[in-house]
C-alpha cells in the first residue's frame, strides 16, 4: 500500500490531500517518523527518520499521532477483498501483501491487465492506493512493487530478473539496510549488478549466510514459498502505564487484571493455552520476555495469573520503573470437555469459570470478578 | 428486486439542527418531509412511548408523499414488550396506525424489542408467539439480545411466522454478541447501536434511574469509522442475496452521526454512488465530502 498510514488519514480527514502529512510522534519527542506522504518526502523525510529532523526540515507539515485501530481495520478489509480473488494470499505486515497468482492468468488473464483492475478496485472500494509489482518470485515482487511509487505497476518478465535489478542501487534488495550498506558501499558495491557480478563466495567471506543469498537474490532468484496463517496461533494483551510504575503490587494487580480478561478471550474462543509469556518494558525501552510452558493446557485465569506472576517475580530484577506490563499467549488448541482427566477440584473451577463467562455474558466484564487472594 | 432502505432511528432530535436540518426555518419547514428528501426509510421510536394518534400517522404519510418507495417501521409499544400488560384497546390503538401505514403501502415493519432481561423459558416464548399472533396481518421485526433464543426453534418459528429476528451492532462488552446478520426470515433488519462503550457500562450501571435527555442519550454517542462501516458493509454483502428487504437502521443519534453514517452506508451498499448531502451535514462530518455530489 502507499503510505498507508497518511492514505487511511485522508479518508478520515480529506483536508489532508495533497498536504505533506507525518505520522509519528510527538515532532519534538524522541520518536521517529512511522510514515509520511509523498509530499513529505520530496522534502527528505521518509519513514524510521527521528521525527525530530523530520520536523527541522518540514516544519509546515501536519503531524499525526495516527488512528492505529483504524489502520488494522483497512488492512484487514485489503486482507479480505484479496482473498475473495485469490486462493493464495500471505500477509507480510499491515500494508504488504504477496499474492501467489501460479494459474490465475485462466480465470483473469495477463498478470499485469489483472493488476491494473485489482489497484482500481483497491481504489474504488477501500479509497487506498496501492502499487503492484509481479514478478517470478517473492523477491522481484517485492522490488518491482517499489520501483514505481505511487499507485504503479511494474512487470518483470521471466528471464528479466537480471537486467530489471543490474541498474538498481544494493539498497533496493530488501534485508540490505544499515549495517549491510556501508560494508558494500566500502567495497565499491553500488549497484545491484555490481553484486551479481561479484562471486558468491567473495559475498560469503564478507557477510557469511546473508552474502550468498545476496548473491542469489542479485541474480533474480528468490523465495516463491507461501506461508500462510489459517488459525491463530497465539492472543496476548498488555496495558502501556500512563505513568512509569515501580511498585511491584501494583504491577502484580494489573497483571491480575490481565490474566482475568485474556483467560476470558481464551474461552471465548473455546481454547486452551499450553504456553504462557509475559512481556515486561522498562522506562528506558528495553525490553524482555519470559515463557513457560505448562504441564497441561489450561484455560483458567488462575493457572495463567500464577505463571505470569511467577515469570515477572523471577525477571523484574533491575531497580528502573516499568512502562509497559503484558501477558501473551501461545501454543493454542480447542477445548474438549474431557473433565473425567482432570482432577476434583479443576472441575470445580472450570464449572465456575464457565458460570462467570455466563454472568458476563448477561451483564458485562466488570459485573463480576475473581478474587485474587481465594484459595478457588 | 431486492430493495435496500437505509435510514435512521427517529427524525425528530433538536441537536440535528445545523448539522442535517437548517438552523432558523419557517414553521412551513418539515423535519420529516426535509428527512425523507435523503432516506427511504425511518424507524418510529415515539410510538413505545405513546399511543401515537392517528392524525399524527395521516400527517406523517401526507408528508413523505412526493417519495415514492418511503417505508415506516413503528417500534412496538412498551405496555407489550417490557411491562407486558396491555388491554384490547391498546391492541386496537396500535393496530389502526399499523392499519393506515399498511393500507397506504407505507409499513415497512413492527419492530418488537424486548429487554436484555428477557430470557428464553416457557413462558416468555408464550408471550411472543402470542405478539406474533395478535400481530400476524404485519410484517414483524422481533429484537432479542440475550443468546437464549438463537437456538434453531425459535428461528424457524420466526421464519414461519412473517417475521424476522434483528441483527444489532453495540458495544462489545464482555460476551455481548457480536455484529452478525442472523437469517431468519425474508427480510434482514440491522440497528446500529454505536460502539460508545465507556457510555454503555455507565448506563448499565445507572439503569433504573432517573435521567435527562442527555444522559440517556450519551450511550448512542458515537461515530462510526470508514473502516468500521466497510466492515459492517462486507457483513451485510454476505447474507444480500438471501434476503428480499434490507432495513438499515442508525440509532447513533447524538449530534447527528446517525444521518452521517446512514449517508456512508448508503453509498458503500449502493456500488459507491455519490450522494446529494445537505450542506449542514457537509460541514458538521468534513469526511463526507468524498461521496457527496456537491
Amino acid at each position: 500500500m502507499d503510505a498507508f498510514f497518511v492514505s487511511v488519514e485522508r479518508i478520515l480527514d480529506p483536508s489532508l490531500e495533497g498536504k505533506p502529512v507525518i505520522v509519528g510522534g510527538d515532532p519534538h519527542g524522541r520518536g521517529v517518523v512511522a510514515a509520511c506522504s509523498y509530499e513529505a518526502r520530496k522534502f527528505g523525510l521518509h519513514s524510521a527518520m527521528p521525527i525530530r529532523n523530520a520536523f527541522r526540515l518540514c516544519p509546515h507539515g501536519v503531524y499525526l499521532h495516527g488512528h492505529h485501530k483504524e489502520y488494522g481495520r483497512l488492512s484487514r478489509e485489503v486482507r479480505n477483498l484479496l482473498e475473495k480473488k485469490l486462493p493464495v494470499v500471505q500477509q507480510t505486515s499491515i500494508d504488504e501483501f504477496y499474492i501467489d497468482y501460479t494459474g490465475c492468468e485462466k480465470i483473469y488473464g495477463h498478470p499485469e491487465s489483472f493488476a491494473k483492475t485489482l489497484q482500481q478496485e483497491i481504489k474504488q472500494k477501500l479509497s487506498l492506493p496501492c502499487s503492484i509489482g509481479i514478478g517470478s518470485n517473492k523477491n522481484i515482487a517485492k522490488i518491482a512493487s517499489d520501483f514505481k511509487k505511487p499507485q504503479g505497476i511494474t512487470f518483470v518478465p521471466h528471464g528479466k530478473e537480471k537486467e530489471f535489478l543490474a541498474p538498481l542501487p544494493v539498497e533496493r534488495i530488501p534485508g540490505v539496510g544499515k549495517k549491510t550498506f556501508p560494508v558494500l558501499r566500502a567495497r565499491g558495491f553500488r549497484t545491484i549488478g555490481d553484486l551479481a557480478n561479484s562471486s558468491p563466495d567473495y559475498l560469503s567471506t564478507l557477510l557469511g549466510k546473508f552474502g550468498t543469498d545476496l548473491w542469489e537474490k542479485a541474480n533474480g532468484s528468490g523465495n516463491d514459498l507461501f506461508t500462510l496463517e489459517h488459525e491463530r496461533k497465539s492472543i496476548s494483551k498488555e496495558t502501556t502505564f500512563s505513568e512509569d510504575i515501580v511498585s511491584k503490587p501494583k504491577i502484580e494487580e494489573h497483571l491480575f487484571n490481565l490474566a482475568s480478561k485474556i483467560g476470558q478471550l481464551l474461552r471465548n474462543e473455546n481454547w486452551q493455552t499450553s504456553t504462557v509469556s509475559i512481556k515486561l518494558r522498562y522506562s528506558d525501552f528495553i525490553t524482555l520476555t519470559r515463557a513457560k510452558t505448562l504441564e497441561r493446557p489450561t484455560d483458567d485465569d488462575k493457572v495463567i495469573y500464577q505463571t505470569a506472576i511467577d515469570l515477572f517475580r523471577r525477571s523484574y530484577t533491575r531497580r528502573v520503573s516499568i512502562r509497559l506490563i503484558g501477558i501473551h499467549l501461545s501454543n493454542l488448541n480447542h477445548f474438549f470437555e474431557q473433565e473425567f482427566l482432570f482432577e476434583d477440584r479443576e472441575i470445580l473451577r472450570k464449572k465456575m469459570l464457565r458460570a462467570v463467562m455466563k454472568i458476563r455474558d448477561k451483564y458485562g466484564f466488570s459485573s463480576i470478578k475473581i478474587g485474587k487472594l481465594g484459595s478457588g | 428486486m431486492k430493495k435496500l432502505y437505509v435510514g435512521t432511528a427517529g427524525w425528530s432530535y433538536k441537536d440535528w439542527i445545523d448539522s442535517f436540518y437548517l438552523k432558523g426555518q419557517s414553521k412551513s419547514y418539515d423535519w420529516l418531509e426535509s428527512y425523507s428528501q435523503y432516506f427511504n426509510t425511518v424507524e418510529v421510536n415515539a410510538s413505545y412511548y405513546t399511543y401515537i394518534n392517528p392524525k399524527i400517522v395521516d400527517g406523517w404519510l401526507s408528508k413523505v408523499e412526493p417519495k415514492e418507495d418511503f417505508l415506516f417501521n413503528i417500534k412496538l409499544h412498551q405496555d407489550f414488550t417490557h411491562r407486558r400488560k396491555f388491554s384490547s384497546e391498546q391492541i386496537h390503538a396500535v393496530k389502526s396506525n399499523l392499519d393506515k401505514l399498511q393500507n397506504a403501502n407505507r409499513l415497512g415493519g413492527l419492530l418488537i424489542q424486548f429487554p436484555y432481561s428477557f430470557v428464553l423459558t416457557k413462558e416468555t416464548a408464550t408471550h411472543v408467539k402470542e405478539l406474533v399472533d395478535i400481530f400476524s396481518e404485519y410484517e414483524k421485526f422481533i429484537e432479542v439480545r440475550h443468546k437464549s433464543w438463537f437456538i434453531e426453534r425459535f428461528i424457524n418459528f420466526v421464519k414461519k411466522n412473517k417475521s424476522s429476528i434483528c441483527t444489532i451492532d453495540q458495544p462489545i462488552i464482555g460476551e455481548a454478541v457480536e455484529f452478525k446478520p442472523i437469517l431468519s426470515g425474508d427480510n434482514l433488519y440491522i440497528r446500529l447501536h454505536g460502539r460508545n462503550e465507556k457510555a454503555w457500562k455507565k448506563s448499565i450501571s445507572n439503569f433504573g434511574k432517573e435521567q435527562t435527555y442527555e444522559q440517556q442519550s450519551e450511550r448512542y454517542d458515537y461515530l462510526y469509522s470508514p473502516g468500521e462501516l466497510l466492515e459492517i458493509e462486507r457483513t451485510i454483502r454476505e447474507v444480500l442475496d438471501k434476503v428480499k428487504k434490507v432495513f438499515v437502521i442508525l440509532n447513533n443519534h447524538p449530534k447527528g452521526s446517525a444521518v452521517a453514517n446512514a449517508f456512508e452506508l448508503l453509498h458503500l451498499l449502493n456500488e459507491r454512488i455519490k450522494l446529494n448531502i445537505p450542506e449542514t451535514t457537509l460541514k458538521t462530518f468534513t469526511r463526507l465530502s468524498k461521496i457527496s455530489l456537491n
